[in-house]
Order: C-alpha cells, then sequence, then structure tokens
C-alpha cells in the first residue's frame, strides 16, 4: 500500500509533450537521466572535496610553513616575502568563492592544478600523471584477473551447491572478503620477498634497468607487480565468488534451466550459456561500485611496497602537505570512479536487452 | 530480552556467527583484560617502559614474543594495543550508527525530496573513494587522541549504516501496520519508535557491525601511515614502527606478525557475524544460504 499523496509531491511535474515524448523514447531518456545524476553527483562530490580542503585549519602555505619551522628552515622576514608570493600563485587570496570556480575551472578546463610541493616546481597535474599509468596497470590487471577468476570459480561453486568442498570454500571467501588488501600484503612481503626473496619487496621496477620497451624491463615489471597484484587479486577474487554464487543460486530455480536440461544440453553449456549469460548484469554493476573500495585499499598495499603510483603519491603528498598535489588526486579519483560508473550503467542496455529503463 | 532470545536463536542455527562471535569473544576478553595480563608479564616491572629490556630480544620464555627496538615487551605492546583499536572501532561504530539511524529514517520514512537528496548522498559517500578525504583531514587536523580520531572516523563510516538501515525502512514503511497506526492518530515519532524500531532493530545491529569494521579499516589505515592518533599505542601505529624500523630485513618478524594477526582475527571475526546477520535478517540471501534450489534429474522431475 503506497500512500499516492507522497508520490505525487515527490514526482517532478513535467509539461504534457515533454512527458509522451520521454514515454516514446525510453532509452533516451534513461541516458538523459543517467547523464544528468553523473553530472550532478560529479559536481556535488566535488564540491564535498572542495570543503573538506578548506575546512583544514591554517591554509597549505603556513602549514607547510609552519613543519618548516619545526625543522628550523626558517628566516622570518624573507619567509613572509616568500609567503605572500606563494600565497599569490595558490590563489589564496581570493574570496571563498572565486576559490570555488578556480578550483572548478582547473580541474575541469584547464587541467593546471598549479606547483606540486613535492616536486617544486612542476605542476601537480605532471607529477600525477607520470603516477597515473603504474596505478591504472596494477589495479587494471589485478581488477579484470580477479573479476575473472572470482566469476568462474564463483559459478562452479553455486552450481554444485551440494557439494561439502563448494560449502567449506564459500565459507572461508565470506570469511576472508574484508581482510584490508594491505595485511595480505604485509603476510606475501614476509612470506616472498625476505623469507624465499622469490620476489623483491619494492618498487614498480629494478632501477639498474632502464625503461624501455625491452624484455627485460617488462620482466622487471612483471616481477615488482607480482606481490602488489597478488595482494588485490587474492581479496578480490573471495568478493567475486561471494557475489557470482550469489547470483548463480537464485538464477537455479528458473524455468529455462530445466527446458534446457531436457533439451540434453551439457552441464558446462547450461552453466556458461544460460546462467552466466543472466547473471552478469549484477555483476558488471557491482563491478562499477566496487571500484572505490579498492582504490582505497590499493593506496596502502602501494606504500608498503613504494609502487610510485596514485596512492603512494597520495601518501607522499600527505606527510609532505603537498596541497595542490592532493587535491589534484583526490579529484581524479571520484572523478574515474563516477565516471567508471556512469559508463557502465550507460553500456548496460546495449548488453543485455532485458534491461528495463 | 528479545535481543538475548535473538542472539540465542543466531548462536544456535548460524556456525558462521558461532566462529565469528567466538573469535570477536577471544580478542575482547584479551583486550579487556589487559590490565591484568600485562602486569603479569612485566612480572613486577612496567613491561611498556622504554629500555625495560634489552631491546631486539628474539621469542623465548621470557618473553613470548620479543622485544622491539627500545626494549619492550612486544606481547604486551599487542595487548595495549588491541584494546585501543577495538575501543575505537566501538565508538566510532556507536556514533556512525546514531548518525545513520538518524539520515536512514528521516529519509525513509519521509520519503520524497528528502529520501531522494539523503539517498545520493549516501550513495556518494559510498561509491566516491573517501579514504583519500579522511586521509587528507587526518593529515591537517594531527589527532593527538582517541576520541578525535573516532569522530573522523565517524564522518566517513555513517554511510555504510545508513544504507543498510534505511532499506530496511523503506521495505517496512508500506507495510500495512503502519498505515494502521498512522490512521489511529499516532504521531510520526510514535510511529517510528513504537512500530518500526523494534522491527529495524537487527538491521541497526547490522549496520553498527559494517560501520564499525568499516571504521576499523580506516584506522588502520590512518595508523599505518602515521596519521593516527599519536599519545596511544595501537596495533597500526606498531606496523609502522616494524615497517620503519625495518624489522623484516632484521628479522624481528614478531613487531610485524603480532599487530597483524589481530587485526586479521578482527575483521574475519567481524565480517562472519555480519554475514550471520545478514543471512538470518536479509530474506533474499535466507534463500541462498539454506534452501536448496529446486532442480531436474534428468527423468522429467523436479525436486
Amino acid at each position: 500500500m503506497t500512500n499516492t499523496k507522497t508520490d505525487q509531491r515527490s514526482r517532478p511535474r513535467l509539461s504534457a509533450r515533454a512527458r509522451r515524448w520521454f514515454a516514446d523514447h525510453a532509452h533516451a531518456a534513461y541516458v538523459i537521466r543517467r547523464l544528468g545524476r553523473y553530472v550532478l553527483t560529479l559536481w556535488g562530490a566535488l564540491t564535498v572535496a572542495f570543503i573538506f580542503f578548506r575546512l583544514i585549519p591554517g591554509d597549505p602555505v603556513s602549514t607547510y610553513l609552519a613543519s618548516l619551522e619545526q625543522s628550523h628552515v626558517h628566516n622570518a622576514e624573507e619567509a613572509q616575502r616568500i609567503v605572500d608570493h606563494y600565497r599569490e600563485l595558490f590563489g589564496l587570496n581570493d574570496s571563498l568563492f572565486d576559490q570555488y570556480i578556480a578550483y572548478l575551472r582547473q580541474l575541469l578546463v584547464s587541467h593546471d592544478l598549479g606547483p606540486a610541493l613535492i616536486d617544486f616546481p612542476t605542476p601537480s597535474q605532471i607529477v600525477i600523471l607520470r603516477a597515473l599509468p603504474w596505478t591504472i596497470g596494477l589495479l587494471g590487471l589485478s581488477t579484470v584477473f580477479s573479476w575473472i577468476l572470482g566469476t568462474v570459480l564463483g559459478v562452479i561453486v553455486g552450481w554444485r551447491r551440494e557439494s561439502r568442498i563448494a560449502d567449506a570454500v564459500t565459507s572461508v571467501a565470506l570469511a576472508l572478503s574484508r581482510i584490508p588488501y594491505y595485511l595480505v600484503a604485509l603476510m606475501l612481503v614476509y612470506f616472498f620477498a625476505f623469507r624465499l626473496a622469490w620476489f623483491p619487496p619494492m618498487s614498480a621496477y629494478a632501477p639498474s634497468i632502464e625503461r624501455a620497451f625491452t624484455v627485460e624491463f617488462l620482466v622487471s615489471v612483471v616481477k615488482h607487480g607480482t606481490l602488489p597484484a597478488l595482494s588485490i587479486v587474492m581479496i578480490s577474487v573471495c568478493n567475486w565468488l561471494i557475489i557470482t554464487r550469489t547470483m548463480v543460486i537464485t538464477t537455479l530455480g528458473e524455468d529455462y534451466l530445466v527446458f534446457a536440461e531436457a533439451k540434453g544440453l551439457s552441464e558446462r553449456r547450461v552453466a556458461v550459456h544460460y546462467v552466466l549469460r543472466n547473471c552478469w548484469l549484477p555483476l558488471i554493476t557491482a563491478f562499477g561500485i566496487r571500484l572505490g573500495s579498492i582504490f582505497n585499499g590499493s593506496v596502502l598495499v602501494e606504500r608498503l611496497f613504494m609502487y610510485p603510483g596514485l596512492g603512494n603519491l597520495l601518501v607522499q603528498s600527505l606527510l609532505m602537505l603537498d596541497y595542490n598535489t592532493l587535491q589534484g588526486i583526490v579529484a581524479l579519483s571520484i572523478f574515474g570512479v563516477l565516471t567508471a560508473n556512469a559508463a557502465i550503467d550507460l553500456l548496460l542496455p546495449i548488453l543485455d536487452p532485458r534491461v528495463k529503463y | 530480552m528479545r535481543f538475548l532470545r535473538a542472539a540465542y536463536k543466531l548462536w544456535t542455527s548460524s556456525a558462521k556467527f558461532r566462529v565469528g562471535l567466538s573469535i570477536m569473544g577471544i580478542l575482547v576478553v584479551l583486550g579487556a583484560g589487559q590490565s591484568i595480563l600485562v602486569p603479569i608479564i612485566g612480572d613486577g616491572e612496567d613491561p611498556l617502559e622504554i629500555a625495560a629490556y634489552k631491546q631486539w630480544l628474539p621469542p623465548s620464555s621470557d618473553h613470548l614474543l620479543g622485544t622491539d627496538r627500545y626494549g619492550r615487551d612486544v606481547l604486551a605492546m599487542t595487548l595495549v594495543a588491541l584494546v585501543a583499536s577495538l575501543k575505537v572501532g566501538a565508538v566510532a561504530g556507536v556514533l556512525s550508527t546514531i548518525v545513520g539511524v538518524i539520515v536512514a529514517f528521516v529519509a525513509g520514512y519521509k520519503g520524497g525530496l528528502l529520501d531522494a537528496i539523503l539517498a545520493t548522498i549516501t550513495e556518494m559517500f559510498l561509491v566516491v573513494p573517501s579514504f583519500p578525504l579522511l586521509l587528507t583531514l587526518s593529515a591537517y587536523v594531527r589527532a593527538v587522541n582517541l576520541a578525535h580520531v573516532a569522530l573522523m572516523l565517524t564522518v566517513f563510516s555513517w554511510p555504510f549504516a545508513a544504507r543498510t538501515i534505511r532499506a530496511q525502512v523503506l521495505s517496512l514503511r508500506s507495510r500495512p501496520y503502519v498505515d494502521l497506526a498512522r490512521v489511529s492518530n499516532l504521531s510520526d515519532l510514535e510511529i517510528i519508535f513504537q512500530e518500526l524500531l523494534p522491527n529495524v532493530l537487527p538491521y541497526i545491529g547490522l549496520g553498527f557491525a559494517n560501520a564499525a569494521l568499516g571504521a576499523i579499516f580506516a584506522l588502520m589505515g590512518l595508523e599505518v601511515i602515521g596519521l593516527g592518533p599519536s599519545e596511544t599505542l595501537s596495533l597500526g601505529i606498531m606496523l609502522n614502527w616494524a615497517i620503519g624500523w625495518g624489522a623484516l630485513s632484521l628479522g624481528a618478524w614478531p613487531m610485524l606478525v603480532a599487530p597483524a594477526v589481530p587485526l586479521v582475527l578482527l575483521f574475519t571475526g567481524m565480517t562472519l557475524i555480519n554475514i550471520s546477520l545478514e543471512e538470518t535478517y536479509n530474506p533474499r540471501l535466507r534463500e541462498v544460504a539454506r534452501i536448496e534450489a529446486p532442480r531436474g534429474n534428468g527423468d522429467g522431475e523436479l525436486h
């Protein structure tokens, strides 16, 4: 029983013609609505981030100055001139609203974030772009690999529900599913890097090798990337296994499966073509939603391995209080996750014709 | 009373709950008992005093986990650190749940535009990686004690609780007995407290469990980087020290293993409790966990 009065109040009023157009072009309406939500959420998240950065007591220049003072690297008079110059440079003399507009303009239009304190005076966006490929490589490969492996295992475990092994595997996966990647990384580093010395404990590649597309370099990259990737994969696989298993089990009761078995199709064919194909819609949606938490977890992993990606850069700029770089990374991660989710939602109707708008 | 009966029923029916609660129970007992255990370990002296013992002693019968760089007993450190982590997790969890309950009830019960706004905000916090924001906040507001840290963690963990609770409030709002209560002229607040709250209670518990889990992860993350509460000994700080002191290359594995194992147990235990709560109270998951879906067996029969 719904409260019709509340419903009537909450739906936006559109003209009759507009409503008819939307009814006729359901797909277009969906795209418009989803894009609208995307822009709104993106704007909202970036504004919240802006407010956060402005909530910080003091301002970035004085805080940096204070930390310099602590290490006695400070001459008061000269410092004041430099401080004033930097305040101009960082735009801290403008009103809050001007700073907000400048912030949005920086992020969306000019992509110029100002000088980074980490590598002064290199602009922050250059510093970030240097780190970006490493994170995309590490996270990209780990998530894709764990998604595939987890989904396959999930189908197997969901399909053979009666087996004790499947139950045990599921319980183990459930128990491990929310252990931070960092703790797994610690154990992996301890065993494989220090006790057994099978893998190197740090960096993305051996510093002695030149950065070029040579086999030597690529092998080094793979060797250095294995442990970080493994720490992410081991837990992500558990998550995908659970999600897929749940989906498979809810699909198992469907009639078309009985029909498929009656037709005499092999179990594998039924599992892949009938069960999995009907499941993967929520799986892909879940993938997008999980991207944020995967990034959260990877920050600590990158820090542990000193892997030169966004996560490590984030921690470095935090410890140095490098304002511009911090803002840039936060904004980039927000933008990346929201865009990925919007892209997935827009692709869904193409991938699965059953999607109702 | 109902709560105890529900807990007992959960204990007897779900193995996951038994295991999870046992793990948490052991950790809580160890942590709570630290005021007794630490003096026992110290044998009269304070085992946490700097240079109480020789530094970097390997595990032995005197020091079950050896000593650290400043000559403190590692086992004693672990116990004290465990309490800090449990405390912050609990406090942040409770605060997050309170905020989450308020948001969820306002959004779920009132509905309409308010619900749309609050739901969008909740989802935004959940989808967008909020950990960098939390790190930034802590970097600039160097938290000194546990209370400040718990407060900051709450700002980031409340959506976990709110999402769980709001879903249930929404589903309950359209039930007949709520309409009946409205017709019988009960005020909104009375309806919320007398009709909705008792049925949402398990979900509030689940929301607390989720929020606490998120809070402890964020806490660990803060401490490991070095942005955690500076006056308290905690598991994450021990990890930070272990890495900073090069414990791995020195072969001083206790410094690394001693904080890592309780953390892993903490996460595992809480996850198991969460899952058993979800399986019992979320009707869709209940079907997945227990009932076997009907399948044909080849000769045309359905089981």
